[in-house]
């Protein structure tokens, strides 16, 4: 008796089981899908929409960089190259350049945390395909450009104002030992 | 006729030939679109099933997704591997469609809308899709591939013992209904539900699960598509096919859902038979074929939704609970509709009756369990198929 | 190849020899088994690992601390934040440093929903292996939004360099906290919803049921760890017999198998007790929500980092099982030696022995259900 109330009970598992099942999925058909449809059917391009700690592609504004090389020592995978040169006369040091291979890069964030200016950091930039190994080095010092010296009790130049804001701005999404990362609001 | 084209030629020949152009006119025009369409559904479905969206883009809905599938496959290279059987490798498609294409022959779309209604209607389409067999075989053994020969292996053994059960189950609905031939079986059940085959007792309606259950297994669906299998064979027996064979094998898988849908509508669930609402012969065929489409269509719906939902049976545990269950469950149903043959008419109709109950209290239950579903999961609400 | 005895027809029988891998659907990465099989049955399959090796740990000896933390990303990439944890625990031993008390809130708030994000991949695939394709998509949409989640924490999605000697990289904002919050809220019914759906189908529990028992003994000889230890009846968990970081005050339970169906040990038992982990990791989460204490996330860490000479082993409970990193140094800001205990390289051992006489089928549901994944075993 024990064998036939088991194979009766099998069947009534599978035609439950099985029922139970496909009301899930039938459920499903009336839920909205998660899929974002990128690139067409999207309300805003997504950069937009990522937070603003995103490691996405790296970027330099060169004309806050200070030329410490600081980010070049802290890279893991040295994929930072930079070439400073001096001006003989006027003893000016400049940038030969400051080079960025892409696909070495592995967005960990290091050399961005390293800069005391916040130049070097991770844009919302994701989209970075092309179509030879070449353009994937990433040329920020076209030509030659001086160093940035950070001047004391704040920068005064306008131009230079909102750089040197959006690089510390930057910065202080970075935990720190004196309770930094704009965790608390009071 | 003395003269003109024909002159000369037998009339039997002439009828011969009409007959062979309108088989034509229905496969291409019918069954090719048919199987794309199906393709393009069920990746929709699945979609939906699964949370995401499906194809959308190539033409309204991603109406077109089929058509730009083929047209790819076609454009592709030709490969057969070196060490291939030369002559059994490129055929192997080939007998495969021809299994299914033949089957389409005996289909009833309407009350005079069928090809050639031979009077052993299903046993040709029973016999015919055999064929499928031979050609699943040798696309297994011609690979030399060893994936794909166990492909093969599991294949054969599968559809070879699977039917078992779906002829035991139609061999139940001739009895009932005293013939082979299709517009036989569908001109001795009426328009509505109470009319059916599959509420003529309970016994029948047992039958009409073995029969789908039996027929997906022979049709290679989940949760019988061993075969196949991605997780494990790679793709089993079709490993080594690319472009547009590839594309025959499953061809022949979709338009074979149809042919699912369409002999479980034909045996179980009355046909094409509406409810006199005209006389008008033109509106009546096409009240006809459409109610018949719609009706096969919605079982190759829930040919999909199975295959979304259920995991794969492994191969002796697909093989136990086809002789262990299925064969013993379907003597048994055919035992019981004879059985009921002998009852009388009123006593009969009162069992009709409580089958039908019973599968209608289910469907309320099922769907009361789907907004049980619903409201657990508390999702966003969007029904509209299109996104 | 092995020839058998000719059969009575006179036909000669051979063993077919296949390979699994290392291109296959369902081997969890680039693996490679050499399976012999009469017909269907399996009489041995041999792993061939190697085919994902990145020099790992030798790239340890070329970095500084600091740099070699983005790497240990790479040793696991479905369970990051547990190599980082493990590195910087090792790191910290070395050196002596302590790491703030929100910092190590921080880092089990992470490592808890990495742990969430790895057995949803797990039990995914898992399903997805067995043929159920829908369950695995769902696993992905909740892993999506754990995923989110981690991107608005540490700005990745998947290498989160976000624990750090000392603490962590970056602190939680209060809107994140939110989230997570809501996050968990929704979470609870849709594993129910998943066991529905797979867990309770008895196709799944045919298949599954009885299929490649490890018993107690063969766990422990081969050094099983993880919900693969568990669920073989050993009720063994770092974070609660070898505790670090918060988990002493956190109230949480070890799930062990209970043959649930079939057997003790076998692969459906490793699979619920993977379900019952992310629960009990739900449980874990509401507690540190409500924990957190306020402070700095990192502690002062010189940027030059040299630890005194010595060396140091450090374990944490990854969603695979114990991993340790045993680091050497020399006083030098380089370590002189790392080396990553992982726990599917040794679950691949066991595969040869589980494998003997089971299908091609089983060896499908075992390695799923083992849950190795190749850049643990390569590294």
């Amino acid at each position: 008796m024990g064998v036939v109330a088991s194979y009766l009970n099998d069947i009534k598992a599978a035609v439950t089981s099985t029922f139970e099942g496909m009301s899930i999925t039938f459920s499903h058909l009336m839920r909205k899908p998660m899929t974002i449809q990128y690139p067409d059917k999207i309300p805003v391009p997504i950069q937009e929409t990522l937070p603003h700690r995103y490691r996405g592609i790296l970027e330099v504004d060169l004309d806050i960089c200070t030329g410490c090389l600081a980010c070049e020592r802290d890279c893991p995978i040295t994929c930072i190259t930079i070439g400073i040169d001096m001006n003989k006369e006027t003893k000016q040091r400049f940038f030969t350049h400051f080079d960025i291979d892409v696909c070495k890069c592995m967005y960990c964030g290091l050399c961005s945390e390293a800069c005391p200016t916040g130049a070097i950091r991770h844009s919302q930039e994701f989209e970075g395909a092309s179509y030879n190994p070449a353009g994937l080095v990433r040329h920020f010092a076209p030509q030659t450009q001086n160093l940035y010296k950070p001047k004391k009790g704040g920068e005064t130049e306008p131009k230079l104002v909102t750089k040197v804001d959006i690089g510390q701005k930057y910065l202080d999404e970075f935990a720190t030992p004196d309770g930094g990362g704009a965790a608390e609001e009071g | 006729m003395k003269d003109g084209a024909f002159a000369g030629v037998p009339p039997q020949v002439v009828y011969a030939i009409g007959m062979v152009l309108t088989a034509l006119v229905v496969l291409s025009a019918f069954v090719a679109p048919l199987a794309g369409l199906t393709s393009w559904l069920e990746r929709r479905v699945w979609a939906r099933m699964q949370s995401r969206v499906g194809p959308n883009r190539v033409g309204p809905q991603g109406i077109l997704q089929w058509l730009a599938d083929g047209i790819k496959n076609i454009m592709k290279e030709d490969i057969i591997p070196t060490a291939a059987d030369q002559k059994l490798f490129p055929l192997a498609p080939y007998i495969v469609f021809m299994g299914f294409l033949c089957s389409f022959v005996v289909i009833p779309f309407g009350a005079n809308l069928i090809v050639a209604d031979l009077n052993i209607g299903i046993l040709y389409l029973l016999a015919v899709t055999s064929l499928v067999v031979v050609g699943i075989l040798m696309a297994g053994w011609a690979s030399n591939n060893k994936w794909s020969l166990l492909g093969g292996m599991r294949s054969a053994a599968q559809i070879v013992s699977y039917e078992i059960p779906a002829g035991l189950a139609i061999l139940t609905v001739i009895f009932l209904a005293g013939t082979m031939s299709m517009q036989g079986i569908i001109k001795a059940q009426g328009w509505g539900p109470w009319d059916w085959f599959m509420f003529h007792n309970p016994f029948t309606f047992c039958a009409f699960f073995l029969y789908f259950t039996a027929a997906l297994a022979e049709g290679n669906r989940t949760p019988f598509d061993i075969p196949e299998a991605e997780s494990e064979l790679v793709a089993g027996y079709v490993t080594e096919y690319s472009g547009m064979r590839f594309l025959f094998f499953f061809f022949a898988e979709w338009g074979n859902l149809y042919v699912i849908g369409a002999v479980a509508t034909t045996l179980f669930m009355g046909g094409w038979q509406v409810p006199p609402v005209t006389d008008n012969p033109v509106l009546l065929g096409i009240l006809q074929f459409v109610t018949f489409f719609l009706k096969a269509y919605s079982w190759v719906f829930v040919a999909m939704w199975i295959r979304a939902t259920l995991p794969r049976v492994r191969v002796d545990q697909l093989m136990a609970l086809c002789w262990k269950y299925m064969v013993p469950l379907s003597f048994i149903c055919l035992l019981g509709t004879i059985g009921f043959m002998f009852m009388s008419e009123p006593g009969r109709r009162i069992f009709g009756a409580l089958t039908l109950g019973f599968a209608i209290a289910t469907m309320i239950n099922f769907f009361r369990r789907v907004g049980f579903q619903f409201r657990a999961a508390k999702p966003e609400f969007y029904w509209k198929p299109q996104i | 190849m092995t020839e058998t005895a000719p059969t009575e027809t006179g036909l000669f029988a051979e063993e077919m020899t296949i390979s699994v891998g290392p291109q296959h659907p369902s081997t969890h990465g680039v693996l490679r088994f050499v399976v012999k099989t009469d017909g269907e049955v399996i009489s041995e399959a041999i792993p061939d690992v190697g085919y994902l090796h990145r020099s790992i740990e030798k790239i340890g000896e070329k970095v500084t601390y600091h740099g070699y933390v983005p790497y240990t990303d790479r040793a696991d990439y479905l369970a990051a934040m547990f190599a980082n944890q493990a590195f910087c625990m090792a790191a910290e031993k070395l050196a002596g440093t302590e790491v703030t008390r929100r910092g190590e809130f921080c880092r089990t708030i992470a490592c808890e929903l990495n742990r969430l994000a790895s057995h949803l991949i797990s039990v995914g695939t898992f399903g997805q292996d067995i043929g159920a394709m829908t369950p695995f998509v769902h696993a992905l949409r909740e892993r999506e939004t754990i995923n989110n989640l981690m991107e608005e924490i540490c700005g990745a999605r998947l290498t989160y360099n976000y624990i750090r000697i000392g603490g962590v990289g970056y602190d939680i904002l209060p809107e994140t906290l939110t989230k997570i919050g809501q996050f968990l809220d929704h979470f609870g019914p849709i594993v129910e919803e998943f066991n529905r759906l797979l867990s309770g189908n008895k196709i799944f529990i045919e298949r599954l049921a009885g299929v490649a028992v490890v018993t107690k003994e063969d766990a422990l000889s081969y050094n099983l760890v993880g919900p693969n230890l568990r669920a073989s009846g050993i009720k063994w968990d770092i974070r609660r017999d070898i505790p670090y970081s918060v988990y002493p005050e956190l109230d949480f339970e070890v799930p062990v198998g209970t043959a649930q169906v079939g057997s003790l040990g076998d692969s459906y038992d490793r699979f619920w007790v993977r379900i019952r982990e992310m629960q009990e990791s739900v449980k874990i989460l509401y507690q540190c929500l409500k924990m957190l204490p306020k402070g700095p996330a990192i502690s002062k860490v010189p940027k030059k980092f040299r630890p005194p000479a010595g060396e140091c082993y450090a374990r944490v409970e990854a969603p695979r099982g114990d991993m340790g990193f045993y680091v050497v140094s020399d006083g030098s800001e380089y370590p002189y030696r790392v080396r990553i205990r992982t726990g599917s390289y040794t679950a691949m051992s066991i595969i040869d022995k589980l494998s003997k006489g089971i299908m091609v089928a089983d060896l499908v549901a075992l390695i799923g259900s083992l849950d190795v994944d190749a850049p643990e075993i390569d590294r």
